[in-house]
């Protein structure tokens, strides 16, 4: 783990009040470049509306996002991937009628920074590079499938591909092996602890299965009604009385 | 499914190319009209199909081609040199201007989707029908009539042209010119970009894109290529009304698109130019009912052959730079 002058990712006592409920109540967290980070909790604990403030999807009622030491909070979430940090949905969101080359592609002309479309005028992204990133991202067998067509965990990969393709620093992946069968799960292992590895890009993962948690062997991190409920590697927390109460023991 | 498709395409605009051979004057004329209604189509299928944005008032920007076109050619507006060149050009600049602002002004911020869009552009189209009936400077009600034919050349050498081969051929240019246009915007980063925000837009919008901009261009690029028709139009008939800023025209266009197809540039020409011969034909004999005819082969087209009924034989293969699957080695 790497440490900068300016910390990478600060997340400062955000609070978010849906109406009367408050999801999110002083939810703080840190995390340094390169670093992979898993956070667990149980259903309704304000994992997805974290996901959701960061990304700028949500505007928090207070408190702070800091990114390369910028204060994000309230950018559009066009602005904050191209600040770079891109986010994998939930529900796993591809370009389903588009072939995965296509999928590339759009991938490719953001990394390019055509974010408008005026600037295409003067040229597209290189399309000679879609097959070596194809072979490199493990798609190419599917280059020419219609990402709806792809198995579960395949699409999956692919859209982790999109995001590492537009060269995010920073990787939010909602429930990534969600669905999944244990050989999936372990290719979306792998492709984490190689984009953290070769890259050196950072990942939040959010995770129910425990399975997934200990094979990535990252911290973790513990969210309960909308606050941090402790930190530590995967041995303590599972130790942990309190927690094997509230969420471990609910899965074995 | 798409085995045949690009010599289908080939041979298609080679015989539109080699038509003068076979046909007379006056056919070569109705030729044109329904090429002209192939450009209009074409500028719909492009933001339907590509876009998946649902314009119900395309006829707007057809119309303020036609109308643009009119004025300018017979010296109507003010400062404005009366040629040819200049009614084109305004015919096209302004709307791809009033496209493109619309554009903007809906899909920004929240943005409307789907039948919303529809319903505004609708209404949008419906305004500027009754408008264009109560502003009389424009003929009102009765339109603009004796619109001057196209004239070429320069200074003492010009020649308009009347006769039913010339303008063809430039009704011919225009719409291989426009249909490869399209094509090549399709095929490049900025089609693939625009079919991902029709997919999906929030995955778009999280990696970074602009999809309003995206949107509002591509709807400037459709503007444009309808008020092209629309100027080619009015030269052909030397007659504009509103009725073709209004509603019929654009539910028509929409019915010829989704019939050969709106995924397929093509397709959607063709759909044009097939259903009203096919008009031309039938509504002498049946009259009314043409319009019952119309209407069931609609409802087939969509329930049957949601993509169209030309666009399976007619979809060309991806661009070649896309075309990669792990049997092929690099």
């Amino acid at each position: 783990m790497t440490t900068g002058a300016a910390p990478f990712l600060t997340v400062r006592e955000i609070t978010m009040d849906f109406g009367g409920i408050r999801a999110l109540d002083g939810m703080g967290l840190e995390l340094s470049q390169g670093e992979v980070k898993c956070i667990i909790g149980p259903n309704g604990c304000g994992k997805s509306t974290l996901f959701n403030v960061i990304s700028g999807d949500l505007y928090p009622t207070s408190g702070q996002v800091l990114f390369n030491g910028d204060a994000i909070t309230g950018l559009s979430p066009q602005k904050i991937c191209r600040n770079g940090i891109a986010r994998k949905f939930q529900i796993p969101s591809v370009f389903d009628d588009l072939t995965v080359a296509e999928n590339i592609e759009i991938a490719m002309t953001s990394a390019a920074k055509h974010y408008a479309p005026f600037s295409l005028m003067r040229g597209g992204p290189d399309r000679s590079r879609y097959g070596p990133v194809l072979a490199e991202t493990r798609l190419l067998e599917f280059g020419d499938k219609p990402a709806a067509e792809l198995p579960h965990g395949i699409r999956q990969q692919l859209e982790i591909a999109l995001l590492v393709v537009t060269d995010a620093q920073l990787l939010l992946l909602d429930e990534p092996t969600a669905g999944m069968t244990e050989d999936e799960t372990d290719a979306i292992v792998h492709m984490i602890q190689d984009v953290r590895d070769r890259l050196g890009v950072a990942v939040l993962v959010i995770e129910h299965d425990m399975g997934f948690v200990r094979k990535l062997g990252s911290p973790l991190i513990v969210m309960m009604e909308g606050a941090v409920l402790r930190e530590g590697d995967y041995a303590a927390i599972s130790e942990d009385a309190r927690i094997r109460q509230a969420y471990l023991g609910e899965i074995d | 499914m798409s085995g045949y498709s690009r010599q289908l395409t080939v041979l298609f605009w080679a015989a539109l190319i080699a038509s003068p051979l076979f046909l007379d004057g006056w056919n070569l004329g109705l030729l044109s009209q329904l090429m002209i209604y192939g450009i209009f189509a074409l500028s719909l299928a492009f933001i339907w199909g590509q876009g998946g944005l649902l314009c119900f008032g395309q006829s707007l920007f057809f119309g303020l081609g036609a109308y643009a076109m009119a004025l300018t050619t017979k010296d109507m507006i003010p400062g404005i040199p009366a040629t040819t060149l200049t009614g084109l050009g305004l015919a096209v600049i302004l709307p791809a201007v009033v496209a493109g602002l619309l554009g903007l002004a809906l899909f920004k911020g929240r943005g409307l989707y789907g039948a919303y869009f529809g319903i505004v552009t609708l209404s949008a189209a419906v305004i500027a029908e009754r408008l264009a009936i109560n502003w009389s400077y424009i003929g009102g009600f009765n339109g603009l009539l004796d619109i001057p034919p196209l004239r070429v050349g320069w200074g003492s050498w010009q020649t308009e042209l009347y006769d039913p081969l010339p303008f063809f051929f430039v009704v011919l240019v225009a719409a291989l010119g426009i249909y490869l246009l399209l094509l090549r915007l399709e095929r490049s980063a900025f089609g693939t970009v625009l079919r991902g925000i029709r997919d999906n837009e929030t995955r778009a919008t999280f990696l970074g894109f602009e999809t309003a901009e995206y949107k509002a261009a591509a709807f400037a690029v459709s503007g444009a290529i309808a008020g092209l028709a629309g100027a080619l139009f009015a030269v052909q008939f030397a007659f504009v009304s509103p009725a073709i800023l209004g509603f019929a025209l654009a539910t028509e266009v929409l019915i010829w698109v989704a019939i050969g197809g709106k995924t397929v540039l093509l397709a959607a020409f063709i759909g044009a130019v097939a259903v009203k011969s096919v008009e031309n034909v039938l509504s002498d004999t049946l009259g009314q009912y043409w319009l019952l005819v119309l209407g069931l082969l609609f409802v087939v087209a969509v329930v049957l052959m949601p993509r169209g009924l030309l666009a399976p034989f007619l979809q060309l293969p991806l661009p070649r730079a896309l075309r990669l699957s792990g049997s092929k080695e690099e």
